[in-house]
């Protein structure tokens, strides 16, 4: 992508700058983030539930498999990156099916007593797992375990924690959405550059991170500019096609113009 | 995302959901007028023990020779997506049916408690493949159809707009072939298919022990609400579990109705639910029950 003017150092510019910007939205912007986020969900759903363990485990649906990302408490490192079938268990009846369950004295279910408890060293008494849900896509399940103050989780666990759950999808949906952005936004930068250099994309964010105060006000536009990426990022295909046209059309006149030349 | 959620009391961002529509405090009485007043629970199913009657449920399957549902179970299908397939599915019979989460038994086992001389079959729709699974229960419910049950059990539902019509389709089918449907409405703040449609009994889980005692809720569409909270169920491997859930609820309400299937093999869907309504524990009777 030589030939797309890659000295155009205005342009590059402001691609930074917007790339700095979605990164000040506080949304992920690499996979390590997306982790952070989560783990935050699950100490709150913890704490919120007075929970001695809780978890997020997301769908691999190429693997047909959950795979547990977060937690926190009781068996959390036994549990991290744990991958279990998604027709076996508490989790994966929930992922199938998008409903929610309460169950305690699960030490009497022996096929969810066996696999846990061999892979884990733990066997909670009460489970409460909920969907995470986005649209209408089960991607994920939220498990808190083990209600310190009752033997079991009730109806309005349920409930709160399936508010809870919806807006932790939801985050989690604008984080991968962000992170998608990012990603584009970084292979654009680099295109634009003409480097095709793998180390690329890390030189031009540590550039980002090095940016002066003056430059704090445009910041504050250019995060306008990526909420709006955001919104449209949200909206229907023909939307954003029809944006890509206007953009694509902009910076068409942009590069025509002799001072960027 | 997360952080909003710190620093918001958990109060905030409570909603009210289906079931505190069952809470003392907020039901309402129906009274019951003209000839429903004279409908008692001796009459609407006293002496039934459902036999004879076809319940289908639609779930994980049933661990037939769990001693929740012992001697119940008298076949069933599998229901599996295949894409390779004209419709995108396959149908297994499933003559001896086994459960893979354990959820199903559960179900199974109420209506079993309350209907015992009812015939079960398992109609299992989740499995393995994410894919296909709102036909996979489409499909099962036309199965269910099919085969002429006289009671299907839904414990799940899907949320799923682009299964509005199907499932809308299905249940007026249902109703026309004398078929009744219950459903468990979900317990999250989503649309819940089937069971927002009117032909089919909703359900929600409510306080409370007594399998027999349920309650109507005249502002639809949750019409009804019965035990669902910390039961007692069947669950895999011949075990038992305490369970909370809607899911729970809805085969209370499908066992009351085997038994008035049985009792009164000619009232048709819309007749069973008047009868429900009827005898519901908040309706009010001026004659004494």
């Amino acid at each position: 992508m030589t030939d797309n003017h890659p000295t155009n150092g205005r342009l590059a510019e402001e691609l930074r700058q917007l790339l700095a910007s979605i990164e000040a939205t506080g949304r992920a912007l690499l996979p390590a983030s997306n982790l952070e986020l989560l783990q935050t969900v699950v100490d709150a759903a913890a704490r919120i539930f007075g929970a001695a363990a809780a978890s997020i485990c997301l769908v691999d649906e190429t693997d047909q498999v959950l795979e547990f990302k977060v937690a926190i408490g009781a068996g959390k490192d036994e549990v991290l990156g744990m991958r279990i079938p998604i027709d076996r268990g508490i989790a994966g009846y929930v992922a199938n099916t998008g409903q929610p369950i309460a169950i305690s004295n699960v030490q009497q279910d022996p096929r969810f007593n066996q696999e846990f408890a061999r892979s884990t060293g733990y066997v909670p008494r009460s489970i409460l797992a909920t969907p995470l849900i986005i649209g209408d896509r089960v991607i994920g399940v939220m498990e808190v375990l083990d209600k310190i103050s009752a033997p079991s989780f009730g109806m309005q666990d349920m409930e709160l924690l399936g508010v809870f759950a919806q807006q932790a999808a939801i985050a989690i949906d604008q984080s991968q959405q962000m992170d998608n952005l990012g990603r584009a936004m970084l292979r654009g930068i680099d295109r634009l550059l003409g480097n095709d250099g793998s180390d690329q994309p890390t030189r031009i964010r540590s550039e980002i991170e090095a940016g002066t105060a003056e430059e704090q006000t445009r910041r504050r536009e250019m995060m306008d500019l990526a909420g709006l990426f955001f919104e449209i990022g949200q909206a229907g295909e023909d939307e954003r096609r029809a944006c890509l046209q206007i953009l694509a059309a902009f910076r068409d006149y942009l590069r025509s113009r002799p001072s960027l030349g | 995302m997360s952080t909003t959620n710190e620093s918001e009391p958990p109060e905030e961002i409570l909603r009210p959901a289906w079931s505190s529509q069952f809470s003392p405090d907020i039901l309402q009485e129906v009274e019951a007028v003209g000839p429903l007043a004279e409908i008692t629970r001796d009459w609407a199913w006293g002496g039934s023990t459902g036999k004879g009657v076809r319940v289908a449920v639609i779930d994980s399957g049933i661990e037939h020779d769990h001693p929740a549902v012992a001697g119940g179970v008298r076949g069933g299908t599998i229901v599996e997506y295949d894409r390779r397939t004209k419709t995108q599915l396959r149908f297994k019979a499933d003559d001896k049916p086994v459960d893979i989460f354990g959820h199903g038994t559960a179900c199974a086992g109420i209506i079993h408690l309350i209907a015992p001389e009812a015939e079960l079959y398992s109609v299992r729709v989740i499995g393995r493949d994410l894919t296909g699974k709102a036909m996979q229960f489409a499909g099962g419910l036309r199965w269910a159809i099919e085969q002429g049950m006289d009671v299907v059990n839904m414990s799940l539902s899907t949320s799923r707009e682009e299964y509005y019509g199907l499932f809308h389709e299905l249940a007026d089918e249902a109703y026309f072939h004398n078929v009744m449907l219950v459903a468990a409405v979900n317990n999250i703040p989503a649309p819940s298919y089937p069971s927002l449609y009117s032909s089919v009994i909703s359900v929600a889980a409510n306080e409370g022990r007594d399998p027999f005692t349920y309650y109507y809720n005249p502002s639809p569409p949750v019409e009804f609400g019965a035990p669902g909270i910390d039961v007692e169920v069947a669950w895999l491997n011949k075990s038992y579990s305490t369970s909370t859930g809607n899911s729970f609820a809805a085969p209370h309400i499908t066992g009351i109705v085997t038994l008035i299937r049985a009792k009164h093999p000619e009232f048709t869907p819309f007749q069973i639910k008047t009868v429900l309504t009827a005898c519901a524990a908040n309706s009010r009777h001026p004659v004494d029950r």
